[in-house]
């Protein structure tokens, strides 16, 4: 994985003494709350509900050991015992002291981490596919080109007062594990028409009040102009985007209303300006980057049976939370952050430290986030499965419920929330008692349910199969359906299926729309194929069918 | 008189900005205003031997004082909001594109916070808020000494690393 050299180790050290002067300057009165807040958010703090919330950046997701024994030990001393993944692979800390926030920076940066430009409007962490580097449909690993948007976007003089947030996520496979058609830049890494790589180029896209998928604005940008090209597009967003309304303030507004074709327009204008300056990389930098992110010395080893003579548990987690590598004798290993009965994505001191003992003992020494909140170990040998999954089982992060209805995404929700309308935890704990049976959850087959407690989609419900959002009716906490959404490389914006229903009813609603799955579905089918070929009718008959 | 940060020292303001009464050693108009004189569509509002200066709005397109960045001594970039972010593109390309080489001055609300970033923008003159204290914003200028883009002439890019070390 990347390391940092002098350049990043003393950028962060004084963005840390920044930090901490700034919040001195603000519990000495001389920073109004007003003032404090765009500095302070700038740095992943926000104020919410109960107290402060840090929210440290994981740059495409991508952990060391050691710095996952740092996350359990801020969540020690300086929270209440865990930790909090997020849907942008970051993670969160929910009841941080103010004034101890400039420490937890400073313990950050002795592992190279920090919490710079986590939230306010402004370049946000990039993400990527968590498979990245050993997907076997891969064509380029995107972490190299992840870190120098890292780099680049990192205290950006000119982009760190943009009209509203902005997120980039770079995925190099055709199948989309990074939700990049819902981002403000997708990056999609391909070949071009002479076998060099470059980038398929996706702005626009977004959840929020406004869903949109994004549109494609250059089929093919050759890899060196990867920064010119951002640049180009983030400075037409920074002098056109709207700045009067936040709720339009996002590109996605500003290039439905310029139209896409003017918008490419003027981002090819701007380009053709700035494409062969500072900013060209070259292949000397590039190769520089990829070396960072080298394959590991797999050793050659065959790809063997491990499940004969397992029990049904170990069969089951080996078929729902391992994946395919690339090389032949590996595998990857999900570790679900979905036990039933603990807030999705969350993970605690302990559980830290052990999975950065196992990841050392067993797999890279590294760790992976990934955006629907779980976490991966890359390299595992298959002969070394059954301890780890052991292992696992022991950590409680064994549940094999990947991919399943119970491996939910949800945001923090009105639990901690301060812009929340509803809770979205208490629902996610209400429908793993409901589908507690998790025999019945692998015949219903591949399920994401998403879950936002407000229209902001943390929790990206509009590309859930199944979405859940949280609303506010008179004070009162209902809940909105849509069904049929994808975050995948064939992104879709699910449908609503009808009037928002009341909390206790979630599960209920929930277990009808399955229902009608189990009872049409044809041989294989998932949930999702059955809502695209039948659409939402059958499914808004039978939840709101009056003697239901 | 109006103090402001310039060239790194506190210093008093010898310009008058709009709706001032015009100063002796120069007079700062809007950019409509600006090109009306220059179209001589407008008679100056400067006194003779004074400087006339220019102050973009956000909205503005910076590229209309292209013909004139030779001459022109003061380019004020206004910030109506702290928020507003307009105005570091607007000084970025006044230096990088257009080649102006004239004092370059950030007016309006401007933050202690800011001034790194807008310096790095191309800015060497600040006309803060009126909370801001002018010698903890000299001071501001050297919050960081690293930096990871090329702008303006300021430090390596990490991408030339490489090759660098």
């Amino acid at each position: 994985m990347y390391r940092y050299d002098t350049l990043d180790h003393t950028l962060v050290a004084e963005r840390v003494a920044q930090f901490r002067d700034q919040t001195q300057r603000f519990l000495a009165g001389q920073l109004s709350e007003d003032e404090f807040k765009p500095l302070r958010l700038r740095n992943g703090l926000y104020i919410q509900t109960h107290a402060p919330m840090l929210r440290v950046a994981v740059p495409y997701g991508l952990l060391s050991t050691r710095q996952v024994r740092m996350l359990a030990h801020l969540a020690r001393k300086y929270d209440r015992g865990y930790g909090h993944f997020t849907t942008r692979q970051n993670i969160q800390y929910n009841w941080p002291k103010l004034e101890e926030v400039p420490d937890m920076l400073a313990d950050l940066a002795t592992v190279e981490m920090h919490a710079i430009q986590t939230s306010g409007n402004c370049i946000r962490n990039t993400t990527a596919d968590h498979f990245a580097g050993i997907a076997p449909d891969e064509i380029d690993d995107p972490r190299p080109y992840c870190e120098i948007i890292r780099q680049w976007s990192t205290l950006h003089p000119e982009f760190n007062y943009l009209p509203r947030k902005f997120k980039i996520a770079v995925t190099g496979s055709p199948a989309d594990r990074a939700a990049s058609q819902v981002h403000d830049i997708g990056l999609h890494l391909l070949r071009g028409p002479d076998g060099q790589i470059g980038f398929e180029v996706l702005v626009g896209g977004g959840l929020g009040r406004t869903p949109i998928i994004g549109k494609v604005i250059r089929d093919f940008l050759p890899r060196e102009h990867l920064l010119s090209y951002l640049e180009a597009v983030l400075r037409v967003y920074n002098r056109a985007g709207r700045r009067d309304n936040i709720y339009k303030a996002r590109i996605k507004i500003l290039v439905k209303a310029m139209g896409e074709e003017a918008f490419r327009a003027a981002v090819e204008q701007e380009w053709a300006l700035i494409r062969d300056t500072a900013l060209l990389l070259d292949v000397v930098e590039i190769d520089r980057m990829r070396k960072y992110f080298r394959p590991l010395p797999y050793e050659k080893l065959p790809d063997i049976d491990v499940t004969a003579g397992r029990e049904a548990a170990f069969v089951a987690w080996y078929r729902h939370n391992t994946r395919v590598h690339k090389v032949s004798g590996y595998r990857a290993v999900m570790v679900s952050l979905k036990t039933p009965g603990i807030a999705p994505g969350d993970m605690t001191a302990e559980q830290m430290d052990g999975l950065a003992d196992l990841a050392d003992l067993i797999s890279s020494g590294e760790v992976r986030s990934t955006h629907d909140q779980n976490l991966v170990l890359g390299d595992v040998r298959q002969q070394d499965l059954y301890e780890t999954w052991q292992r696992l089982t022991a950590l409680g992060l064994a549940t094999a419920n990947i991919g399943t209805l119970a491996d939910m995404i949800c945001c923090p929700g009105l639990d901690f929330c301060s812009l929340a309308n509803a809770s979205s935890i208490s629902i996610a704990h209400q429908i793993t008692e409901r589908f507690s049976d998790i025999d019945y959850l692998y015949d219903l087959g591949p399920l994401e349910i998403k879950m936002s407690g407000c229209m902001n989609a943390c929790g990206h419900h509009h590309v859930g199969h199944i979405g859940i959002l949280g609303v506010d009716k008179h004070g009162e906490e209902w809940y909105q359906i849509t069904i049929g959404g994808s975050a995948s490389g064939d992104s879709s914006l699910g449908e609503v299926i009808g009037p928002s229903v009341a909390k206790l009813e979630v599960a209920n609603t929930l277990a009808a729309l399955l229902d009608v799955y189990v009872s049409i579905r044809e041989e294989d089918e998932t949930f999702l194929q059955v809502v695209r070929r039948v659409g939402v009718t059958p499914f808004r008959e039978r939840v709101y069918a009056p003697n239901r | 008189m109006r103090q402001i940060v310039k060239h790194r020292q506190c210093q008093a303001d010898a310009w008058s900005m709009p709706g001032e009464a015009a100063a002796a050693a120069g007079v700062v108009v809007s950019l409509a205003d600006y090109l009306a004189v220059q179209a001589g569509t407008l008679a100056s509002p400067a006194p003779a031997g004074a400087a006339l200066g220019v102050q973009l709005e956000p909205a503005d397109d910076e590229a209309q004082l292209l013909p004139f960045a030779a001459q022109l001594q003061l380019v004020v970039v206004n910030f109506p909001k702290s928020a507003e972010g307009r105005g570091y593109t607007q000084g970025r390309m006044l230096r990088e594109r257009y080649g102006y080489c004239g004092e370059l001055r950030a007016a309006g609300a401007v933050l202690l916070d800011q001034v790194f970033l807008l310096a790095r923008c191309g800015f060497d003159a600040f006309d803060m808020a009126p909370s801001e204290n002018l010698t903890l914003a000299a001071t501001e200028l050297d919050r960081f000494s690293v930096a990871y883009q090329t702008v303006v002439g300021t430090v390596v890019q990490p991408h030339r690393r490489g090759q660098v070390g």
